[in-house]
């Protein structure tokens, strides 16, 4: 098998990648497993995007095994081209005894053979597995509801979208034509998981849910080009603890009402830190605080006096992709969490 | 296995976060502190819960023991021992804030001061830490300190929840050598701690894969129609051990293979193969239908345990080629010993499903490989088409491997590819570590985030633990018998145990699976 590199593998043509696969296999002599649990379409439109997503591809299967469907694509291009590679990422497994391998198949889709994409995907599933489907970018309109209806979860990062009510319409449109649960996956969303788990420990202990009636303001920095991060945070409290009322006081700042129709402010600051480098919530007297340090991987989580390290997690494409393909289940909670800030995303 | 409705309900903001019972607040308290367990797997179990995020912040371990020791010197020898045996990577900055929770208590466990200090001690944290009265002793002990510690416990009012918060006790087997000192031990229990205040841990139960026959048999439909006696030949579960007796003949020479593992471990997988479905997923829904099994199994006179009862010992041997001495040549074992290191059963489960189905059960030390595992051997196809006479074909086995390399196998037929009608068995594998690329927390890990989290599933209730002595007594007291005691065969070590073990099955017309 190939030297594992960043290219994306041995140039195939597209009508006989199930035998060179196979050839593939059979050339090595090494004991190796193949192993795939899901298949992971990864589909983007960016330049050069095929080198970086097979090393993303690479990385994630070090913990999910899948069959990985690489989609370069350049609808715009004048000249109609197709090419596709075959590769396979191998691993020892955390046994350490055996070499777990994943396949990659990789397209490049130029021009009009771009409309081919479900095509190429139907093709090339490995049967029985679920369909996972990572879209980078924009969703363009209209999108073909052919491939919609074979999707099982779509992710997506709406971080990188410029309006968001446009992109998400068209998701929740796709969604209601694919006549199937689609879950969708917002990597802005998975960015929140470590803040949200630390600021849910505060209120674990029963006697500290009355200070949820006592929070009048919260802080939330981001970083530049995370607002929509710092907007989804604040829509999960809201959602979560009941707030209604949504009202943009300032540029940097929203209000809601309490469920005793106090008024709670959110103010927002953008700062040269991570995603999210500060939350803070006030409860009267009290205050809870979630810092995320630049480029540290613990959070420091406090609560008055008391404070401790809690991970949490790089901001990087594969930690957050590998993060949803390990969780699973509906994202109910985020849907809440959109719909109470959809006017200010 | 509890849902995490009741913490959602109180907590808005741990919806969708989590899969699992949140683990509350609380200071656990470890009695036996500077003892093996603890070391090996106690404190790097907590830590690495504290490294992956999942330990409340507020949590405070006291390790409680005889020995003079300052906090510092605790943290200091708890932190060498975890960097030697936790699963992940001892990290400074994770590690700094968790060793500012550990405390130690220097106490004899039969003095009652050292309880009222304790008590004190953890009003202190209580208040320092916001563990809000929540506590959790862990007895890390042997059994005959119990009582000591359980009264102390209860004279010092800790036994008692407080301020809206719960008291809980997680006792360490082996809970009892027979019916009768199970029954008093529960009794010492259960004068200081309601039964749903105690969590008997059987760490085999922590593991990812006995968890996973439960999901097995009830998430996939295809399995549950035909797991039954209509279908099912027989049942093997099998724990083998290339490991002799290492430093613990002490204890293994009162216990014996029967005692040490097939009284709670084996049997408790026997009762997820074999129980109906429960209700639903709480603790005491699965408990109760476990209980019917262990209930159910078929009690053996005498002349039957000397039938179906098979004990042996290991001789001098060579495991993995290297000589090994014999147990009874082993250091602190009764030369004259007649202790069992191999013990293989058939039992019988009397009820409607598995009634016609006999279980095999062997479990022995110095074996030629290492590994547990059930597997249940369905009935033949008809002896007709490919099954006639002269082409017998084997039967399929769905393999379920507890450890090590955790999975499931089915073993079904194929035709061999050619112009000749051959058929041979293959292998459908599913081996969790290939699929699954993430490690599996511990069994500890996961035993002390349900006890922190009132979730008693994969702990044994007191009905379990003393309907399993009540089967395992009468083939104690056969061995023991003055008369028409049942022999103990040699075998040596490095081989599958004594030839008897093989007769058991071969008389019924089957053999042992081949690890």
């Amino acid at each position: 098998m190939p030297a594992e590199t960043f290219a994306p593998g041995i140039p195939v043509e597209i009508g006989k990648i199930d035998r060179e696969l196979k050839k593939l296999w059979a050339e090595d002599g090494e004991a190796k497993t193949r192993a795939s649990l899901i298949n992971l379409a990864v589909y983007s439109e960016a330049a050069g995007s095929l080198p970086k997503n097979t090393q993303i591809v690479s990385e994630i299967t070090e913990d999910h095994a899948c069959r990985a469907i690489v989609i370069a694509a350049n609808p715009a291009a004048k000249e109609n081209n197709v090419e596709a590679w075959i590769n396979v990422h191998c691993h020892v497994s955390h046994a350490g005894s055996k070499q777990v391998c994943s396949e990659q198949l990789s397209f490049l889709l130029e021009g009009p053979s771009a409309r081919l994409l479900p095509n190429i995907v139907f093709s090339q599933l490995d049967s029985d597995l679920p369909l996972v489907l990572w879209w980078q970018g924009e969703f363009s309109d209209p999108m073909d509801p052919q491939l919609w209806a074979w999707v099982d979860r779509v992710i997506y990062d709406s971080q990188t979208w410029k309006e968001f009510p446009i992109q998400m319409e068209r998701l929740e449109t796709a969604q209601a034509e694919a006549k199937q649960r689609i879950v969708l996956c917002d990597l802005n969303w998975t960015r929140l998981f470590q803040i949200r788990l630390a600021f849910a420990q505060f209120f674990d202990h029963p006697s500290m849910q009355k200070r949820f009636d006592e929070i009048d303001s919260v802080e939330i920095a981001f970083a530049p080009g995370f607002r929509s991060t710092g907007l989804l945070l604040a829509g999960w409290l809201a959602a979560q603890l009941r707030w209604s009322g949504a009202k943009q006081t300032d540029k940097n700042a929203l209000s809601f009402r309490g469920r005793k129709e106090n008024e709670i402010r959110i103010a927002f600051a953008e700062k040269e830190v991570e995603p999210i480098g500060r939350c803070a919530m006030r409860c009267g007297s009290a205050q809870f605080v979630v810092e995320h340090a630049p480029n540290a991987d613990l959070l420091d989580v406090s609560a008055g006096e008391r404070a401790c390290r809690m991970p949490a997690g790089k901001n990087d494409m594969v930690r957050l992709v590998g993060e949803e393909l390990m969780r699973g289940g509906p994202h109910r909670v985020y849907l809440r969490a959109v719909n109470c800030v959809r006017g200010f995303l | 296995m509890s849902t995490t409705a009741e913490t959602q309900q109180a907590n808005p903001l741990r919806e969708g976060l989590a899969t699992r019972t949140v683990p509350q607040a609380c200071t656990v308290v470890i009695f036996g502190a500077t003892g093996d367990l603890t070391m090996r797997k106690l404190i790097p179990a907590l830590y690495n819960i504290a490294a992956d995020g999942e330990l409340p912040p507020q949590v405070a371990v006291i390790g409680f023991a005889r020995r003079p020791k300052t906090d510092e010197e605790f943290r200091k020898e708890q932190e060498e021992s975890t960097k030697k045996f936790s699963r992940q990577q001892v990290r400074d900055e994770i590690w700094d804030g968790f060793a500012q929770a550990l405390f130690y208590h220097q106490s004899e466990f039969h003095d009652a001061a050292g309880y009222k200090s304790l008590a004190e001690r953890l009003e202190k944290i209580d208040k320092e830490r916001g563990t809000g009265g929540n506590r959790l002793f862990y007895l890390a002990v042997a059994p005959d300190q119990f009582e000591a510690i359980l009264k102390n416990l209860k004279d010092a009012g800790l036994n008692e929840p407080r301020d809206g918060g719960w008291a809980r006790v997680i006792v360490e087997k082996p809970f009892g050598t027979n019916l009768a000192s199970a029954r008093e031990l529960n009794g010492v229990v259960r004068r200081a701690f309601a039964e749903n205040q105690t969590y008997r841990i059987d760490h085999f139960l922590g593991k990812e894969t006995a968890q996973n026959i439960l999901v097995l048999r009830f998430a996939n439909a295809i399995f549950e129609p035909i797991w039954n006696g209509r279908y099912v030949d027989h049942i093997q579960i099998t724990a083998a051990e290339t490991l002799g007796v290492e430093g613990r003949a002490g204890y293994y020479e009162g216990a014996g293979a029967l005692r040490d593992m097939v009284q709670n471990h084996l049997l408790q997988l026997l009762c997820l193969v074999a129980m109906e479905p429960p209700t639903d997923l709480g603790a005491d829904s699965i408990r109760d239908e476990k209980v019917k099994i262990v209930r159910s199994l078929r009690r053996m006179s005498a002349e039957e345990i000397g039938r179906n009862v098979i004990r042996g010992q290991y001789s001098e041997g060579a495991i993995n080629g290297q000589a090994v001495p014999g147990y009874r040549s082993e250091k602190n074992v009764n030369p004259e010993s007649k202790t069992e290191t191999f013990v293989a059963l058939k039992v019988r489960v009397d009820d409607w499903r598995l009634a016609d189905v006999p279980i095999y059960i062997r479990v022995g030390k110095r074996l030629p490989k290492s590994g547990t595992e059930i597997s249940v051997h369905f009935k033949k196809a008809p002896a007709v088409l490919f099954n006639r006479e002269s082409v017998s074909l084997d039967q399929n086995v769905l393999v379920i491997r507890i450890q090590p390399d955790e999975g499931i196998s089915l073993r079904m037929q194929a035709k061999v590819p050619g112009t000749s009608f051959r058929i041979e068995p293959v292998k459908m594998d599913f081996h969790y570590g290939t699929s699954f690329g993430k490690a599996s927390p511990e069994a500890y890990e996961r035993l002390l985030l349900d006890a922190m989290s009132g979730d008693a599933t994969l702990f044994a209730r007191r009905d379990e633990v003393e309907e399993a002595w009540a089967f395992i007594d009468p083939i104690e007291e056969a061995w023991q018998a003055k008369e028409n005691q049942p022999g103990l065969f040699m075998y040596p070590a490095g081989s599958w145990g004594p030839e008897e073990a093989d007769e058991l099955l071969a008389r019924d017309g089957r053999a042992w699976r081949r690890l």
